[in-house]
C-alpha cells in the first residue's frame, strides 16, 4: 500500500467543540421536551409481540424518572432541567474518569 | 433500545451482568493506552452529546419513534474502547438517575449498545475507508452508524429470545425492521457530527511509509 491515503483525525478546532457543548445544552434543555413521545423500536416489538407487560420495576431510587425533575409545574421545565443535569453529569464524570484513566505524554 | 427490567429472564440477565461487567473492566484498561491526555476533554464532550442526542425521540413510520444511539461517532472518533467506556458511562447514567434501561438489563444493555454497537461501527467504518481509499468519510460513517445499531438491535433480539420473551423468529425481524428505520436517523446524525469533529490529513499510508 504505497498510496497516499488521506487520514481522520479528531479536530483540535476549540471552536468546533465549543459548537458542540453549545448543541449538547440546547439539546438537552430545550429540544429535548419537544422530542416524539411515540414508543421507540424496542417498546413497539414489545407492544406487537406482547411481552410489553414483562417490564416489572426492581428499585425505585433513581431521582429524575423519565427524565422529569419532580416539583415543576411545567413539564418543558421538568424535562429541560433533567437533560441539562444529565449532561452536565455526563461530561463531568467521564472527564474525571477518563483524566485518572488516559495514558500521559 | 434500552431493555427495562424484567424483559430478561433471570438466567440471561445474570449472565449478562457477569459478562457486561467483564467487558465494561476490559474496555477501561484497554483505554488507558487507547486514549490519550489530550483527548480526554473532547471525549467527555462527546459522551454528554451523546446523552443529550439519544433523548431526542423522533419520529419514523408507523407510531413508532427512534433515537440517536452515538456507539458508532463515539468509535469513530475515540476508537472502539474509549468508546465502549463512553457508552457504558452514558447507560450507567440513564438507569441510575433517569430510571431509563433497567439495573438488572444493565450488563445486555452495555452489551449490546456499548460493546456491539461499538466495535460493529468502528469495523465498518474502517473497512469502509480501506474500501473507499480514504475518500467519501461520509458514506463510511453512514454505514458504521446503520450496522451499528441494527447490530445492537439483533443482540437486544437475541437476549429477548433467550428469555422467552418472544421467539427468535418474531423478535429478530421486528427489531431489524424497525432499527433499520433508525438507523437511517443515525447514519445522519453520524455522518454529519463526524464530519464536523474530524479533519482530513493526507498521509503516507502507514504500512507504506517505509516500505
Amino acid at each position: 500500500m504505497n498510496e497516499r491515503r488521506p487520514e481522520y483525525k479528531v479536530t483540535g478546532s476549540r471552536r468546533k467543540w465549543a459548537v458542540l457543548a453549545v448543541l449538547t445544552l440546547a439539546a438537552a434543555g430545550l429540544a429535548s421536551p419537544w422530542a416524539s413521545g411515540r414508543p421507540d423500536g424496542l417498546e413497539r416489538v414489545a407492544e406487537d409481540l406482547g411481552f410489553l407487560g414483562r417490564e416489572a420495576a426492581v428499585h425505585s431510587f433513581s431521582p429524575m424518572p423519565g427524565y422529569e425533575v419532580a416539583g415543576i409545574p411545567w413539564e418543558a421545565v421538568r424535562t429541560g432541567l433533567a437533560g441539562l443535569i444529565g449532561a452536565v453529569v455526563m461530561a463531568v464524570l467521564l472527564w474525571t474518569a477518563l483524566r485518572a484513566l488516559a495514558r500521559r505524554r | 433500545m434500552h431493555i427495562p427490567d424484567g424483559y430478561l429472564s433471570m438466567e440471561v440477565w445474570t449472565a449478562t451482568t457477569v459478562a457486561g461487567a467483564a467487558a465494561a473492566g476490559y474496555a477501561l484498561r484497554r483505554t488507558r493506552t487507547a486514549l490519550a491526555q489530550p483527548q480526554v476533554p473532547a471525549a467527555a464532550l462527546a459522551g454528554a452529546f451523546i446523552f443529550a442526542a439519544q433523548m431526542l425521540n423522533f419520529p419514523i413510520a408507523g407510531g413508532t419513534s427512534g433515537h440517536f444511539l452515538g456507539s458508532a461517532l463515539a468509535a469513530i472518533l475515540f476508537g472502539p474502547w474509549a468508546a465502549a467506556v463512553i457508552m457504558s458511562a452514558v447507560l450507567i447514567i440513564q438507569a441510575v438517575l433517569f430510571h431509563d434501561g433497567g439495573i438488572t438489563a444493565l450488563g445486555a444493555n452495555i452489551l449490546c449498545t456499548a460493546i456491539i454497537g461499538s466495535f460493529a461501527g468502528y469495523g465498518v467504518y474502517q473497512a469502509g475507508l480501506r474500501l473507499l481509499k480514504g475518500r467519501l468519510q461520509a458514506a463510511a460513517s453512514f454505514a458504521a452508524a446503520w450496522v451499528s445499531i441494527v447490530a445492537a438491535s439483533c443482540g437486544v433480539a437475541l437476549l429477548l429470545a433467550l428469555s422467552g420473551a418472544a421467539p427468535l423468529s418474531a423478535a429478530l425481524p421486528a427489531m431489524l425492521g424497525w432499527h433499520a428505520l433508525i438507523g437511517i436517523g443515525e447514519g445522519l446524525i453520524t455522518m454529519a457530527a463526524a464530519a464536523y469533529l474530524t479533519e482530513r490529513r493526507t498521509s503516507l499510508a502507514r504500512e507504506g511509509a517505509f516500505a
